[in-house]
């Protein structure tokens, strides 16, 4: 009687794990990834496909955020998805961690193609011939910038890297960073003329010094991002003293970071930043100012500093009163050439690089056809601080003489270059160059910041 | 599987009756109550197995269904939340349910035996996957690469040990241990002491005050911070209250964070932890205070011990304990100190702290071998002090 109730226990205990066993777990409805269908799709995300829901994550925050989303604004109606933006400043650091950990959003906006091909040598990131034209992209792109997303290396045998030769992500924001702002009115009332050549700009410099102002407004500090101006100040002097050639061998190494051409740019930039009077406040003042406030003493009266060399971006750092007038407030010249010549010089570039983390989403695909299309930004470009990548964007949706000034510079430059820091290996590019830039500020010498940055650049 | 077992239980349940059985051998047979409490239940035993299967089976799919069809809970993630804390608790409560089922149709002494493992196996069993294998996983990782496919020995050691930027860390961190704690502990003490012999309201509202920093995460309080030690230059207004002081009394504007001579940066920021920890600090130590018996301090005034006499001879020996404990929970906290650095200077002008290296490591410079690296020896170096915690607190447990 015993034995068989616990035979007939035991057997409906086997049936019923047998039940369970067999019914398993429930599988993932879009756990497909590429399947058939070639290339497509391969890199995924843990989000929902299809489910018009698409999330960005990516740096711009307050203003930058709000005319972002103004932008999205038409789409989103037409097409009835529902972007999701989250902003991170620390996003370089936080994508990383997002991706490592499986969460990584739709379309994440990377500042520099470093941490982009990054990742995408890891396989996280979609690339994008399998969704754009390529061919039209790069007739209306500014030339220059495709090539920065390109992964190197070759793609066929055993250490070949996977996905080699294709490119990972299309700029959906062009930054101009071979400006130079001053403050208008009182750069007029003082008979100033717009110098040509870096002569030139040395010679206005002594002249401003004489009337008692301090020719250059400068400021460095992003937490923990501080030193990237100075970076981009670096830059500027290698491809203007020795062009674009030079400097792509610079940023891709070809040539060592302590090479006397570099070194001899850090010293002619220690002219003007190392150089007593010649920076508002010192250095002291330029590690400890917001990179948004460095213009703030150019706008009192009298001015305290003249000029700042800064990206297109400035404009949307101004004081709210500037912002209002620009035109009549704020002046802007191309960073001048060594010597004269009719072709306009070679300006650094930047822009911010759309990359796709979820090639299976139809919606996420779509925005990011959008975001990299020369129709995307109209009411960005009126809210002000935002110029289109594409040649061929409609100039009369820039809201003022200024913004149409430094988007003309941009497109008719004889050469584009990638901002050097954004190109280089994140460990130094993002990493030694800013810290080894504040060392020397502060008083450590060219050779021994170029010679420990070189010495930091991964083997 | 539980068929094999409920099989087995029937054939070797061959010694019906025996009145004290060895646990293994005895099955006494019976389906339902038995009169012998040390007989095995195999009615229990199955009843607690399926149901903890089909717990399990159930809870881990209603988590899935979270994920992979939302529609179901209308897409709602409020309902989902509301529904996975129901499945979540419920599921707890019935997995140990069953699981005590089973435990209890065990017999009787090996049930007994196993009855507090059972419960604490799933704790365990967190604690294997959620400490442990990290644990475990990051030392071998050390030995690796910068993105972990190849061995390649001590080489990350030897470039962490040999670089400035760690033996900078090491030695801040040192300044850190040195400073930090000694200092939370003797303002705590002394905010203890003094708030004792306040008024009740007195002594309520300044130790309200005192903890309220702890309320604060380590982010926002250096923020704060950061505001207090803002730089401006002479010609312009001082916003930094600690400038503004310093102005005020003559001096020029100082960029305080920037101030590596004697590494009076390193030490500003420690100001921060100071005045989050106090608050912790003078909590534990009050109630300490208050638990000195009051004859033993009586006896010492009838002695003619004075006041500060009574207090280092008497109260701190008795407190000796608890000073020992708060020490020890700050030196912890000051080892894995990263946030305070993180905000203020990112370890710029010689302020960097091993956790905050190991962090620009692993996500800035993606070393993940090396930051491993970092991290195995800031675990070395908080080994010792975590045995040390251990055996102080077994020891006061004896005492009591």
């Amino acid at each position: 009687m015993a034995d068989s109730n616990r035979r007939r226990l035991a057997a409906i205990g086997a049936m019923a794990l047998a039940a369970v066993a067999l019914s398993g777990c429930l599988q993932d409805p879009d756990a497909s990834g590429g399947g058939g269908s070639g290339t497509a799709g391969f890199a995924d995300n843990s989000s929902t496909d299809g489910d018009n829901k698409v999330t960005i994550l990516g740096a711009y925050g307050g203003d930058e955020k709000a005319n972002f989303e103004k932008a999205l604004a038409p789409f989103e109606k037409e097409s009835g998805i529902d972007i999701e933006y989250t902003e991170d400043t620390d996003f370089t650091t936080t994508i990383k961690t997002r991706v490592a950990a499986g969460d990584a959003p739709d379309i994440g906006f990377f500042p520099q193609p470093g941490g982009l091909l990054e990742l995408a040598a890891q396989g996280d990131i979609q690339p994008i011939d399998t969704f754009l034209d390529i061919g039209t992209l790069d007739k209306t792109l500014v030339p220059g910038l495709l090539d920065s997303v390109r992964l190197s290396g070759d793609p066929s045998g055993d250490d070949g890297v996977e996905g080699a030769g294709r490119m990972y992500g299309a700029p959906m924001r062009l930054a101009n960073k071979s400006l130079i702002w001053y403050p208008k009115k009182a750069f007029e009332a003082a008979g100033y003329q717009v110098p040509k050549t870096l002569d030139q700009l040395y010679a206005l410099m002594d002249q401003i010094k004489q009337t008692g102002i301090t020719p250059w407004c400068m400021a460095w500090n992003a937490d923990q991002a501080t030193g990237w101006v100075g970076t981009d100040w670096i830059e500027q002097f290698v491809l203007t003293l020795n062009g674009p050639d030079v400097y792509n061998e610079w940023t891709s190494h070809a040539i060592p970071f302590n090479d006397p051409q570099i070194v001899s740019a850090f010293d002619e930039f220690g002219k003007i930043a190392k150089t007593d009077g010649e920076v508002y406040g010192g250095a002291q003042t330029v590690v400890n100012t917001q990179v948004a406030e460095s213009m703030v003493p150019a706008f009192k009266n009298p001015p305290q500093c003249m000029f700042e060399r800064q990206g297109s971006f400035e404009i949307s750092f101004l004081p709210a009163d500037i912002q209002a007038d620009l035109d009549n407030e704020v002046g802007v010249f191309p960073f001048p050439g060594k010597e004269e010549s009719a072709e306009a010089p070679a300006i650094l570039g930047g822009a911010d690089l759309a990359a796709l983390f979820n090639g299976n989403d139809p919606d996420a695909i779509k925005v990011m056809q959008f975001l990299t299309s020369d129709k995307f930004g109209a009411e960005w470009a009126q809210a002000g601080g935002w110029l289109s990548p594409h040649k061929t964007f409609d100039a009369s949706n820039y809201p003022n003489q200024t913004t149409k000034d430094i988007a003309d510079a941009a497109t008719n430059a004889s050469a584009v270059v990638f901002d050097g820091s954004d190109v280089m290996p994140k460990e130094v590019g993002s990493g030694t160059f800013w810290t080894g830039m504040v060392d020397w500020i502060q008083g450590q010498s060219s050779q021994d910041t170029t010679a420990a940055i070189e010495a930091s650049w991964p083997k | 599987m539980t068929a094999g077992t409920g099989n087995t239980v029937d054939v070797e349940g061959a010694a019906p009756g025996e009145p004290l059985p060895p646990e293994d051998e005895t099955l006494n047979g019976g389906a339902g109550p038995s009169a012998d409490p040390d007989a095995a239940n195999p009615t229990k035993i199955l009843v607690g197995l399926v149901g903890m299967v089909v717990v399990g089976w159930f809870v881990a799919n209603a988590s899935l269904s979270f994920a992979y069809y939302p529609e179901w809970f209308a897409n709602s993630k409020i309902l989902i939340g509301l529904v996975a804390l129901a499945v979540g608790v419920g599921g707890a409560y019935f997995f140990f349910y069953f699981l005590n089922m089973l435990v209890e149709g065990l017999p009787g002494r090996l049930s007994r035996g196993l009855m507090p493992y059972a419960f604490l196996a799933p704790g365990y069993g967190l604690i294997a996957l959620m400490l442990l294998y990290p644990a475990i996983q990051t030392i071998n990782y050390s030995f690796a690469n910068a993105d972990a496919t190849e061995y390649v020995g001590l080489d990350n050691y030897r470039e962490v040990l040999g670089s400035d930027a760690f033996q900078s860390a090491i030695l801040n961190n040192i300044l850190w241990l040195i400073i930090v704690p000694a200092v939370t502990v003797l303002f705590g003490v002394i905010v203890a002491v003094l708030a004792d012999k306040l008024s009740t309201t007195g002594e309520k509202a300044s130790k309200s005050i005192i903890f309220l920093p702890m309320a604060i995460s380590f982010v926002g309080a250096s923020t704060i911070w950061l505001l207090v030690y803002q730089f401006d230059p002479a010609n312009e207004d001082a916003t930094g209250l600690l400038n503004a002081i310093w102005r005020g009394l003559g001096g020029d504007p100082q960029s305080w964070l920037q101030h590596s001579g004697v590494r009076l940066n390193s030490i500003l920021m420690m100001v921060i932890l100071i005045w989050l920890q106090v608050g912790f600090a003078m909590i534990l130590l009050s109630s300490a205070i208050k638990g000195v018996p009051e004859d033993t301090l009586e006896a010492a005034r009838i002695d003619g011990a004075s006041e500060l006499q009574i207090f280092f001879r008497v109260v701190i020996p008795q407190i000796k304990g608890t000073i020992i404990t708060v020490f020890i929970t700050v030196v912890i906290l000051v080892l894995k100190v990263f946030d305070i650095v993180y905000v203020l200077t990112d370890g710029r002008d010689k302020t960097q702290v091993i956790a905050n290296l190991f962090f620009a490591k692993l996500f800035r410079d993606s070393q993940s071998g090396q930051a491993s690296a970092i991290v195995v020896i800031l675990l070395i170096a908080v080994t010792p002090v975590l045995i040390y915690q251990v055996r102080h607190f077994r020891k006061e447990e004896l005492g009591r």
